[in-house]
């Protein structure tokens, strides 16, 4: 237990000292923020404001919330599997180095090593984005606030699970990988593509029917939606005050908020179940693998 | 005498190259082995194998008595590896990096920090220990690096090519400390290196080439075998040389020949006394062996004025 402890203790001490890993992490937010700066938020203000029945104005503080409700929860829920991927990336980068061979000359055992590793991911990327999420909440507060407690602490839930998952999914891919060529192209690659396959770049109801049918197989796309609920649960809210349910059911929809699986609304704990669900299956596969795969 | 590894008909190949092909040999409590070879020869993935970074394709290791597959864990704290390549945490401090290895040998708190005291007066770590590993220089990164591999006091030390890169006096600094470890911790020590003059104090040599064992034996044992004497005759003139009907060489104040063995030197030292008036005989030296023995002759490579 000890072991791991500092072998943990050890592997965050590594990914944050080393720049290079910690700012390719950082790859998809920069590109978001990029692109809310230059339309992305134009976009999202006329389709707040054009879903609007006639005679219906949005106040300029609602619209800030919906808006910067967006941009956060796709900030939120593609780092946290981004920055998952590159801490990861400290078992690769292990063997590049071989670094790992210093390692295994001590008497301690593959489930040791496998197990910090997760951990040390797990906790470098939770920092991260729990600092994100503060500043997340600072930018709101600013001016479109509409949360409570309770919506707050959803958020933080999120961040958690879809931590988790983003560790456990870059725990398997990352164990196959074994020098500086992979790690740059699957960094890179994930770090920018993550963004689309997730909708946060644009909606997914922007995509075609046939990708977005794949989509709805893939358990990312419940995370991002749990991360999206959460967080625009405040100014939805506010919303439905001055606006009958039926638009805002359909606002939902579109910004892949409410999510239509065959024709059936999928529920806030369905995603739940079938994220944690895919979290445990992939977790028990990325420690079997590591024990019974002969290479470390 | 107690035997500290025995290594038996091990072998490793990579795809079609044999790195290591069938060897055996042991090691007794106490002794430094030197384990040479050109570049490629297999050295590295001999240590690799003991050290259980990797796996042997047939035969059998045991350190301390006990096979390293079986009993890893108690073969693993026994043996201490200095690895051609540094692989400390860059990024991490020396103290970092002394901390979290210890702890992977079960070493923590204050056991560490009693041990840490010790090797920090033994390598001379003051100065850097809170210095990053990427920001050392060569020599103080071996320091480190050998600080490390005995983190945990281990019976059996295994160095491939410690001074390699290093300038003549930081090696003699690494080399006092691999002496003082022999000498007052009893260490036993298992060598690679491809500077010659390092193996005179080995107890015993093996010279591998292309994965298999081509010579082994004492230092002496080697010299005999594998380097000619040689004799350096001052202060006489061309003709007289050429009585000796051997190859020789014009050397500064004199000619320089080669001969089999010393009782042949003494052979033609006594039979030729009017020659030999003033004379100096030498044995080869190890870089002599090697070459002979890897059968790399490079003659003329090194200065013969001397
Ligand atoms: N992981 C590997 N994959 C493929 N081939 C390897 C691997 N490791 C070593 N080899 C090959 O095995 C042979 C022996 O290599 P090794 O590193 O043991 O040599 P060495 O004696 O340590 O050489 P040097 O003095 O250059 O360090 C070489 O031909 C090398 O290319
Ligand atoms: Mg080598």
């Amino acid at each position: 237990m000890k072991k791991i402890i500092n072998l943990t203790i050890r592997n965050i001490k590594v990914y944050f000292s080393d720049k290079g890993m910690f700012l390719t992490s950082l790859i998809t937010p920069a590109i978001l923020l990029i692109l809310y700066a230059t339309f992305l938020s134009n976009v999202f203000q006329s389709t707040f404001v054009n879903a609007m029945p006639k005679g219906i104005e949005l106040s300029k503080k609602l619209l800030n919330g919906l808006v910067k409700g967006q941009l956060v929860a796709s900030l939120l829920s593609v780092s946290c599997i981004t920055v998952a991927f590159c801490s990861n990336m400290l078992m690769v980068q292990d063997k590049v180095n071989e670094n790992i061979k210093d390692l295994m000359i001590t008497p301690t055992d593959k489930k040791t090593l496998v197990i910090s590793y997760f951990l040390a991911s797990f906790i470098s990327t939770l920092i991260v984005n729990l600092f994100a999420l503060i500043l997340c909440l600072i930018y709101i507060a600013s001016s479109g606030w509409f949360m409570n407690l309770m919506d707050v602490l959803l958020i933080v839930l999120n961040v958690v699970i879809l931590t988790l998952f983003g560790c456990v999914l870059s725990s398997i891919i990352n164990s196959f990988l074994s020098t500086q060529g992979q790690i740059s192209v699957v960094g890179t690659i994930v770090s920018s593509m993550y963004g689309f396959i997730a909708g946060a770049y644009m909606p997914m109801s922007q995509f075609g029917a046939g990708l977005r049918k794949v989509l709805l197989y893939l358990p990312t796309t419940y995370g991002t939606a749990l991360m999206k609920n959460s967080v625009m649960r405040g100014p939805f809210r506010e919303l439905e005050k001055i606006v009958p349910g039926n638009i805002v059911n359909s606002l939902k929809k579109s910004l892949d908020i409410g999510l239509l699986f065959n024709g059936n609304v999928v529920e806030a704990s369905t995603m739940y179940l079938i994220v944690l669900m895919t979290i445990v299956v992939l977790f028990a596969v990325y420690v079997l693998k590591s024990i019974y795969y002969k290479e470390v | 005498m107690e035997k500290i590894l025995e290594i038996t008909n091990v072998s490793k190949s990579f795809g079609k190259v044999k790195a290591v092909d069938n060897i055996s040999f042991n090691v007794t409590k106490g002794e430094m082995l030197a384990y040479l070879g050109v570049n490629g020869a297999g050295k590295s993935t001999t240590i690799s194998m003991i050290c259980g970074t990797l796996k042997g394709d047939s035969g059998s290791i045991k350190v301390c008595g006990e096979d390293i597959k079986k009993n890893s864990n108690y073969t693993k704290n026994k043996i201490g590896v200095v690895f051609q390549n540094s692989v400390l945490d860059q990024t991490l401090t020396v103290y970092d990096n002394l901390k979290y290895r210890a702890s992977l040998y079960g070493i923590t708190g204050n056991k560490f920090r009693e041990r840490f005291v010790t090797l920090e007066k033994m390598f001379d770590l003051k100065e850097i220990k809170n210095q990053k590993v990427k920001t050392l220089s060569g020599g103080q990164r071996r320091r480190v690096d050998i600080a490390r591999a005995i983190i945990h006091n281990p019976e059996f030390l295994i160095l491939d090519e410690p001074t390699t890169g290093l300038d003549p006096n930081t090696r003699k600094n690494i080399w006092n400390i691999i002496r003082y470890l022999r000498k007052n911790n009893g260490m036993t020590v298992f060598l690679t290196t491809h500077y010659m003059e390092e193996t005179t104090d080995a107890d015993f040599i093996i010279i591998i080439d292309k994965g298999k064992i081509i010579a082994k034996g004492s230092p002496l044992d080697l010299k005999n075998k594998y380097a000619k004497d040689i004799i350096r005759i001052y202060h006489i003139n061309e003709e007289d040389v050429k009585k000796l009907k051997l190859p020789y060489r014009k050397i500064n104040d004199g000619y320089k020949i080669e001969i089999e063995n010393t009782t042949l030197a003494t052979d033609l030292i006594v039979e030729n006394k009017e020659i030999f008036k003033d004379y100096e005989i030498t044995k080869g030296k190890m870089d002599d062996v090697f070459l002979n023995a890897t059968g790399n002759r490079i003659e003329d490579v090194y200065e013969e004025n001397n």
